[in-house]
């Protein structure tokens, strides 16, 4: 046996190589979670409401936690798609009601992307109808053409890009009693502003579209339910990720933006949160970033979407396949970035209020999504003695009550306010 | 159902006499007098036939939770709006039970995946079609296509009124008929696949076929489909498969058969797969082996990987220059497994030291008793089995045969390599 070998057998080490190999859905997850619509959301939620509202961050890193780990396990147990579980379980209607809800959100979310290029590029002082058709044209040509993989890759690399916001946070000395106080004694409030932005943080944080994606990841990674642990603790791992960095991000806007009174009404405000670390290169920093997580999301989202939707009704999909073998694919795709696209390129159109609302259509998304699997994965038929425990069922059914509940208000205050108009 | 006349069902014109399942599904169930005693929540057929009969309904009654099942004698009638039983039927409703060769329509094969094997792939059923005959309901077809769905949801007549006002057209339907669909669905106790046994079978489909189809599906149903073939077809479907994807079909196989598959693969395709797996579950396959078969193997997987050896195969037909043509025959005759090369028959001496090389041609116009060393062709073009691949590729293109031999330094005949394995080596990506 030569001393590789030897040293694979140690079953320490085999423990780790197993872990390394099997990490990644909940990671890869993690860090598209930090697109522009986070921190867009994360950047504006800390500048308009200083440390008000870290606290919201605690039950949504729970609900995030409880929600992955559900899509790990039943991608593990039963080696299907959740587009393929719900298609199965609940049938036809159903399914076009939840993928038609899945299809505007994601829209919308790719929308959010592509603001989050024109926004960073402005910083460069491009025009927004240079940069998106630019991007987009790339997106399309990256996603037909070249490897998947390596792309992903390359991205996730740049990612840590995104820690700037730590150290940031950290040189603008922020009051960390103040922020302890805020999270222990949260402040609530019910007007319209306060109520979609709390929705706003819970949608970008746990976006339907992302569980759709997780348990893809899994499959493919063809984790065996033996290494389940290992799955859990990259789901662990990847929403802490997640979370910390939205942590960061609120509070280096707090104690920046906030401070100071400023408000955001375009990326390049934002990116005054990074003066602390980056000084005069703050904007250019800042700008990078952004620019980088949103063609990496602007790449996944469409292509996700089309390719859950054509799973779910028994279309032909895969950027494997040439275009007249998955015609449904391609013009879904094709669809969702053209109106994407459009959306933005609207003359006035309000990039960042648009971010905002987008993920407040993710939050009303969830409990749908949410209540059909937990449904299926409390079904014995379909995940054997995998089925959740009463913590889960519990994180899961508030979590999806309190959603509903804080989008009624909402709707209730918007209506009431277009009354008395 | 009203004596020798077809039932009148449906919505589809002109189709009077076919039913599809999604406009009967959650249809009121009434008794002889008419009052409703609760809703069909599935159907129960029995394998066996070309085109099975239901063997049962499945009714939710009102107010209950558990559906409960009711023997097709029971019913009287089944129309587009309701199913009307028999009097009496009331007491026969018993708890639902599903027997290893019984499957249930909607929670077992509706919106699930199914193998076509007409046109060999995976499809997701959007409906099934059901044909009245007599008193009783079979199943004939499966609705994969785009119609299919329009119509669970109940828009077809809109999308027909739409398609045909505006461009003429009507969205066709794409139903497949029965007897190729094999569904993807396990008996609870034992979980193999409930096998469509009077259907055109899995065995049917191309290797390479079937192991494509393996490659789609999910974790779940692939074992159970790997599992349901026979040792033959699983050897070949095997040996077309992703080499990671082997691996994990053969941990998943009984332990009786995977053996038994290893056998029945070609020798240098077993090797290959041997060189994969786990040490430990590698001595045990070559153990439970067949001892001819294993003295193969052990004798290829001597060979270091990438060299002309590891690529060989003993599946080669050899005789010696004093047998004839007529003998050669014989030989044919007698080999049951598929043979790679047909095109050659090799000619040794005594020792097996290769002398030349004849051709089938010869086999088929040459007198029996001619020696086959008379026409045989003594310039050979051979290769060492410590030989580099990339120096047998280049052979072969250049010399385009159908198969090289390989032979040792005394120019015994050891094995060949085949084109057909010098393509996949090639053109694996």
């Amino acid at each position: 046996m030569s001393v590789f070998s030897a040293v694979k057998q140690n079953p320490r080490v085999r423990s780790f190589l197993l872990f390394l190999a099997i990490l990644g859905p909940g990671i890869i997850t993690g860090s598209v979670d930090n697109d522009a619509g986070g921190i867009t959301t994360y950047s504006v939620a800390g500048a308009v409401y200083g440390n008000k509202l870290l606290w919201t961050l605690i039950p949504s890193f729970l609900l995030l936690v409880v929600v992955q780990e559900m899509n790990a396990r039943m991608g593990i147990v039963t080696g299907k798609g959740l587009a393929d579980l719900i298609r199965e379980s609940f049938g036809v209607k159903v399914t076009l009601f939840i993928f038609i809800g899945l299809v505007a959100a994601n829209i919308g979310n790719t929308a959010t992307e592509f603001a989050g290029v024109a926004g960073s590029l402005m910083i460069f002082g491009v025009s927004k109808y240079i940069s998106v058709p630019l991007v987009a044209v790339a997106v399309w040509l990256l996603v037909t053409k070249r490897d998947y993989k390596t792309t992903e890759r390359i991205f996730l690399f740049f990612s840590f890009c995104l820690l700037s916001y730590i150290i940031s946070a950290a040189l603008a000395k922020p009051d960390w009693r103040e922020i302890g106080r805020a999270i222990i004694r949260p402040e609530m409030h019910f007007d319209t502003g306060y109520l979609s932005m709390v929705l706003g943080i819970v949608g970008t944080t746990v976006a339907p579209w992302m569980q759709f994606y997780m348990q893809s990841a899994v499959i493919e990674k063809r984790i065996k339910i033996q290494d389940y642990k290992f799955a859990l603790w990259d789901v662990i791992i990847g929403c802490t990720a997640t979370v910390v960095v939205a942590f960061f991000i609120m509070v280096a806007c707090a104690a920046t933006l906030n401070k100071n009174g400023l408000v955001i009404n375009e990326a390049k405000d934002a990116a005054l949160a990074l003066k602390p670390f980056a000084g005069a290169f703050a904007a250019q920093l800042f700008a990078f970033g952004l620019f980088i997580a949103s063609v990496f999301s602007a790449t996944i989202l469409p292509l996700a979407t089309a390719f859950f939707v054509c799973e779910a009704f028994g279309f032909e999909a895969g950027i494997n396949k040439k275009i007249q073998e998955a015609p449904q694919f391609y013009a879904l795709f094709a669809f969702i970035m053209t109106v994407s696209v459009l959306i933005i390129l609207a003359p006035g159109a309000p990039l960042i209020a648009i971010t905002i609302w987008t993920q407040v259509l993710n939050a009303m998304l969830l409990p749908v999504v949410l209540t059909s699997m937990i449904r299926m994965v409390n079904n014995r038929k379909i995940m054997g003695e995998r089925v959740n425990n009463k913590f889960q069922n519990a994180v899961g059914w508030t979590g999806t009550i309190v959603l509903v509940g804080l989008t009624a208000m909402l709707l209730l205050n918007q209506l009431l306010s277009a009354l008395k108009r | 159902m009203a004596k020798n006349k077809p039932e009148k069902v449906l919505d589809e014109p002109g189709l009077k006499m076919f039913v599809y399942l999604s406009r009967i599904l959650d249809r009121a169930v009434t008794n002889a007098a008419g009052r409703s005693v609760g809703k069909l929540t599935d159907l129960k057929v029995r394998m066996g036939e070309l085109f099975p009969k239901m063997s049962s309904v499945v009714v939710k009654p009102r107010r209950k939770k558990k559906p409960l099942e009711l023997d097709w004698a029971q019913v009287d009638s089944v129309t587009g709006s309701r199913i009307v039983l028999r009097p009496g039927a009331e007491e026969h409703f018993h708890a639902l039970q599903v027997g290893s060769d019984e499957l249930l329509l909607r929670e077992e094969l509706l919106d699930k995946q199914v193998v076509d094997t007409f046109g060999a792939k995976i499809e997701r059923v959007n409906d099934i079609h059901l044909l009245v005959v007599n008193q009783d309901l079979h199943i004939v077809h499966v609705d994969f296509g785009l119609r299919g769905l329009i119509r669970r949801l109940g828009w077809l007549k809109a999308v027909d009124a739409f398609t045909g006002f505006f461009f003429s057209f009507r969205i066709k339907e794409k139903l497949i008929s029965w007897k190729h669909i094999q569904p993807l669905v396990s008996d609870l106790r034992n979980q193999d696949l409930k096998l469509n046994v009077a259907g055109s079978n899995i065995r049917d489909l191309h290797p390479s076929e079937l192991a494509d189809i393996l490659e789609d599906l999910d974790r779940g149903n692939r074992d159970r489909l790997f599992k349901s073939l026979d040792v033959e077809t699983a050897a070949e479907t095997l040996e077309e498969v992703d080499p990671r994807l082997q691996v994990r079909l053969l941990e998943a196989a009984p332990a009786e058969s995977a053996s038994d598959i290893l056998e029945e693969m070609a020798p240098d395709e077993a090797t290959d797969l041997l060189f994969d797996l786990p040490e430990e579950q590698k001595q045990n396959l070559i153990r439970t082996m067949e001892k001819p078969s294993r003295d193969a193997l052990v004798e290829l997987l001597r060979h270091k990987e990438g060299t002309a050896g590891s690529l060989m195969t003993k599946d080669y037909i050899s005789l010696d220059s004093e047998q004839t043509i007529g003998q050669a025959v014989e030989e044919f005759r007698k080999t049951t497994y598929p043979l790679d090369s047909v095109a050659y028959i090799y000619v040794t001496d005594k020792e097996r030291r290769l002398l030349g090389v004849s051709t089938l041609r010869h086999l088929i116009i040459c007198d029996k008793s001619t020696p086959v060393a008379e026409f045989m062709n003594p310039r050979l073009i051979t290769v060492e089995p410590d030989q580099d691949i990339e120096d047998v590729v280049k052979l072969f293109k250049k010399y385009k045969f159908m198969a090289l031999p390989v032979v040792d330094r005394d120019d015994r005949l050891q094995g060949i390599i085949t084109l057909k394995d010098i393509i996949q080596e090639t053109l694996e990506d």
